[in-house]
C-alpha cells in the first residue's frame, strides 16, 4: 500500500525442454525425464496379418532359440534367449500358436524391433 | 595373437612438471618418497576415467585402453598414451593387456572393476610379467573373492553367515540344498557379483530353468560357471564396509548402504547408513577389519552384510576391488581411495581411520528402461549433458556422439550429492537429475528422481525389496515436451531442429497415447 508498486504475478516459467530429432522420431527431454516419440504408427502396422510377430525388444545377441518351424507353442513358452549388456531376457509365446518362421539364428546380433520369429494363432493354422 | 600398438597422445596445454617421486596422496599416511610409476588402466567407461583423472593428479603416467568398440570413448582423452587392443575380447584379454602394459614401459595396472578385477589368474599373470597388480594378492583374491572360500573365512573369524551355501554342480544338486534351507533360496554365482549369474527361485518347479540360465550369465560375466544356493533373507538392508588393508594391518573407511537395488543391481547408494545403530555399526567395520586381516588383504575392498529388522547381520561377500559406489565413501571421508590404491600397490602405508562427515547419495543412471522391464536401451547418444552445481560429483564414461553398445553394461553416469544431513543430499541429488540431459537412448533418469522424492526413501525405509514391491508408474512427460515432440516430428527429419519454444498442446492433428507414440 505504501508507494512500493506492486511487482507483477509472477508467472511460472516454461521448463526447459531438449529436442533431438531422429529418422524415427524424436527424443525430448524435460527436467527430471525424457522419452522417445515415435513417428506415427510406423513399426506398428508394418505387422498386421494373420500371425504374431515376436520382435525384438532391444538390441542384443540371440544366445539360444528354442523353437524350430512347425513346433506348436503354449502362451508364455520360451521361443529364444536375448543378451545384452551380460544379461539374459526370455523372449515369450505371446499366445499359443505354431512356429511359422525363425527369422534368427543363435549367436547373431539382432537391432532392437527386429522381427525374430513368426506365429501361426494356435487352432486354426491348418 | 592380439597385438597392440603404441601411440602418444599430445600432451595437455601445460606441461606437467617433472617430479622424481610423488608425494602420498592419502592424508595421514607416511610420505615416504615413492618412485613415479606409468600405469595402465585396463578398463572403460566412468571407472577409466575416474581412475585416469587420480592418475593425473598424482602427476603419474597413464596409458589408457582402446578396443575397436571404444573408438574415441571419453577415457581415451585422460590417458598420456593409448594401447590398442586389436582382439576381441578387449578388456578381457589378460595376456594382451599385460603385453600392452610392457610394451608401453607401464610398471602397474588398475584393473577398475568388473572385467579382470576379480580374477586372481590375472593377478598372477601380471606378477609373472613383472607387472603390479593395484589390488589384492592373487591369494587374497581367493580367499575372500570366492563366495565359497570367504564363506569359510568368515566363519573362522566368528562373523555370522546366511544358511546354506554349497556350491552345486547340477540343478539336482540345488534342489537337494534348497530343500535343506528351505525356500525361497538364492542361486548366486561363485565367482563374481553385480547380480550377474543370480536368480531367486521360491519353488522346486522353476530351479531347472533358473540353474541353467544363472549357469550361462555367469560363464558369460566371469569364465566361471559355479553356483551356489543360499537361503533367502527378506527383509534386510544391503550394508557394506569399505576397507583398506596393507597387506597385514586394515583399515574401515565406514559404511555404505545399498538396499535399493533392481535385479541385485544396486540404484541408489549412501552413506553413512540410516538404518544402523551405533552398536551393529562399530560391529560390522570390526567385522570386515578382522576379515581383512585374516587373508593379508592389500588395496580397497568391501565386505557386503545383510542385516535384518533386528538389526541381526550376516556375512554376505566380499569384493576384493574398487566398487562402483566408492565415491560416496570418498565424499564422507575426503579420502581418494584410489590413490590410497596406488600408494598401497608402491609399499605405502594405511590412513588413519577417518571420521565421516556430512552424508552423501550416489544414483546410477542407467541406459535402461525401468518402464518395460528394465530393458537395456543401445544406440548413438544425441545430447547429453552434465549438470554442475555445489556439493555435486558427476563421473560419467559418455558423451554426446558416443554411443551404448550392447557389449558392455549400462551404467553412463553417476551422480553423487554430498550434505550435511541426508536430506540435503536428497535435494541436491533430486536437483540435479532435474538438470541432467541424456537423449538417444531410454534411461532410468525419470525412475532415480521417482525413488529419490519417494515417501519410502525420504523416511529412509529401504530395503533389498522395495524396489520391486512398489509400482513405479511413467510419469506423463510435461505438455510443454508433448508440444515439443508434436512440432519437431511436423518437420521433416534433416531439415534445421530449432529451439523448443511454446507451441499449442491441444491441437487436434496429433495425441500421444500411453505409450509415447503419437496417432493423426
Amino acid at each position: 500500500m505504501s508507494g512500493a508498486p506492486k511487482p507483477p504475478d509472477p508467472a511460472p516459467r516454461a521448463p526447459r525442454i531438449t529436442v533431438a530429432r531422429t529418422a524415427r522420431g524424436v527424443w525430448v527431454g524435460w527436467p527430471g525425464g525424457a522419452r522417445f516419440f515415435a513417428a506415427e504408427a510406423a513399426e506398428a502396422s508394418s505387422g498386421v496379418g494373420a500371425g504374431a510377430e515376436v520382435r525384438a525388444p532391444m538390441t542384443g545377441r540371440v544366445i539360444k532359440v528354442a523353437v524350430r518351424p512347425g513346433d506348436a507353442v503354449a502362451a508364455e513358452a520360451t521361443l529364444l534367449v536375448l543378451q545384452a549388456m551380460k544379461m539374459e531376457y526370455r523372449l515369450t509365446a505371446p499366445r499359443a500358436g505354431r512356429v511359422a518362421r525363425v527369422a534368427c539364428a543363435e549367436g547373431e546380433m539382432v537391432e532392437l524391433g527386429a522381427v525374430l520369429v513368426v506365429l501361426d494363432p494356435a487352432e486354426d493354422a491348418r | 595373437m592380439k597385438r597392440s600398438k603404441a601411440r602418444t597422445r599430445p600432451r595437455q596445454a601445460t606441461p606437467r612438471p617433472r617430479k622424481k617421486t610423488a608425494p602420498s596422496a592419502v592424508p595421514g599416511a607416511a610420505r615416504i618418497a615413492r618412485p613415479p610409476i606409468k600405469v595402465l588402466v585396463a578398463n572403460r567407461g566412468e571407472i577409466a576415467v575416474r581412475i585416469l583423472r587420480t592418475l593425473r593428479e598424482m602427476g603419474l603416467p597413464s596409458v589408457a585402453v582402446e578396443t575397436a568398440a571404444d573408438r574415441d570413448a571419453p577415457h581415451l582423452d585422460q590417458a598420456d598414451e593409448i594401447a590398442t587392443l586389436a582382439g576381441g575380447d578387449g578388456y578381457l584379454d589378460g595376456a594382451a593387456l599385460v603385453a600392452a602394459a610392457r610394451r608401453h614401459g607401464a610398471q602397474a595396472i588398475h584393473p577398475g572393476y568388473g572385467f579382470l578385477s576379480q580374477s586372481a589368474a590375472f593377478v598372477e599373470a601380471c606378477e609373472a610379467a613383472g607387472v603390479i597388480f593395484i589390488g589384492p594378492s592373487a591369494a587374497a583374491m581367493r580367499m575372500l573373492g570366492d563366495k565359497r572360500a570367504s564363506r569359510a573365512a568368515a566363519e573362522a573369524c566368528g562373523i555370522p553367515v546366511i544358511p546354506g551355501a554349497s556350491v552345486c554342480e547340477s540343478a539336482r544338486d540345488a534342489a537337494r540344498a534348497a530343500e535343506a534351507v528351505g525356500w525361497p533360496v538364492l542361486l548366486k554365482a561363485a565367482g563374481g557379483g553385480g547380480g550377474r549369474g543370480m536368480r531367486r527361485v521360491t519353488r522346486a518347479a522353476d530351479l531347472d530353468d533358473a540353474f541353467d540360465a544363472a549357469r550361462r550369465e555367469a560363464e558369460a560375466a566371469f569364465s566361471d560357471p559355479r553356483l551356489l544356493v543360499e537361503k533367502y533373507i527378506a527383509p534386510a538392508r544391503h550394508v557394506e564396509v569399505q576397507v583398506l588393508g596393507d597387506g597385514r594391518e586394515a583399515v574401515s573407511l565406514g559404511e555404505r548402504e545399498c538396499s535399493l537395488q533392481r535385479r541385485y543391481q544396486k540404484v541408489i547408494e549412501e552413506g553413512p547408513s540410516p538404518g544402523l545403530d551405533e552398536r551393529t555399526r562399530r560391529a560390522l567395520g570390526e567385522a570386515a577389519v578382522r576379515l581383512a586381516r585374516r587373508a593379508g588383504y592389500r588395496s580397497a575392498g568391501t565386505v557386503e552384510f545383510l542385516v535384518g529388522p533386528d538389526g541381526a547381520h550376516y556375512f554376505l561377500e566380499v569384493n576384493t576391488r574398487l566398487q562402483v559406489e566408492h565415491p560416496v565413501t570418498e565424499w564422507i571421508t575426503g579420502l581418494d581411495i584410489v590413490a590410497a590404491q596406488i600408494d598401497l600397490a608402491r609399499g605405502g602405508g594405511l590412513p588413519a581411520e577417518p571420521s565421516p562427515c556430512g552424508h552423501a547419495i550416489e544414483a546410477r543412471l542407467n541406459a535402461e528402461d525401468p518402464y518395460r522391464g528394465f530393458l537395456p536401451s543401445v544406440g548413438p547418444l544425441l545430447q547429453v549433458e552434465w549438470p554442475v552445481r555445489p556439493g555435486l560429483r558427476v563421473d560419467a564414461g559418455v558423451r554426446a556422439g558416443g554411443a551404448v553398445r550392447p557389449e558392455y553394461d549400462p551404467l553412463l553416469a553417476k551422480l553423487i550429492a554430498w550434505g550435511a544431513d541426508r536430506e540435503q543430499a536428497r535435494r541436491r541429488l533430486v536437483a540435479a537429475l532435474r538438470e541432467t540431459t541424456v537423449l538417444g537412448v531410454a534411461t532410468n533418469l525419470a525412475f532415480l528422481v521417482q525413488i529419490l522424492e519417494s515417501p519410502m526413501f525420504c523416511a529412509a525405509e529401504t530395503h533389498t525389496t522395495t524396489l520391486e514391491e512398489s509400482t513405479w508408474p511413467e510419469p506423463e512427460p510435461p505438455p510443454e515436451a508433448i508440444a515439443a515432440a508434436r512440432r519437431a516430428l511436423a518437420t521433416p527429419h534433416g531439415a534445421a531442429a530449432g529451439d523448443a519454444g511454446p507451441g499449442d498442446a491441444h491441437s487436434p492433428w496429433i495425441v500421444a497415447d500411453p505409450r509415447g507414440r503419437f496417432r493423426p
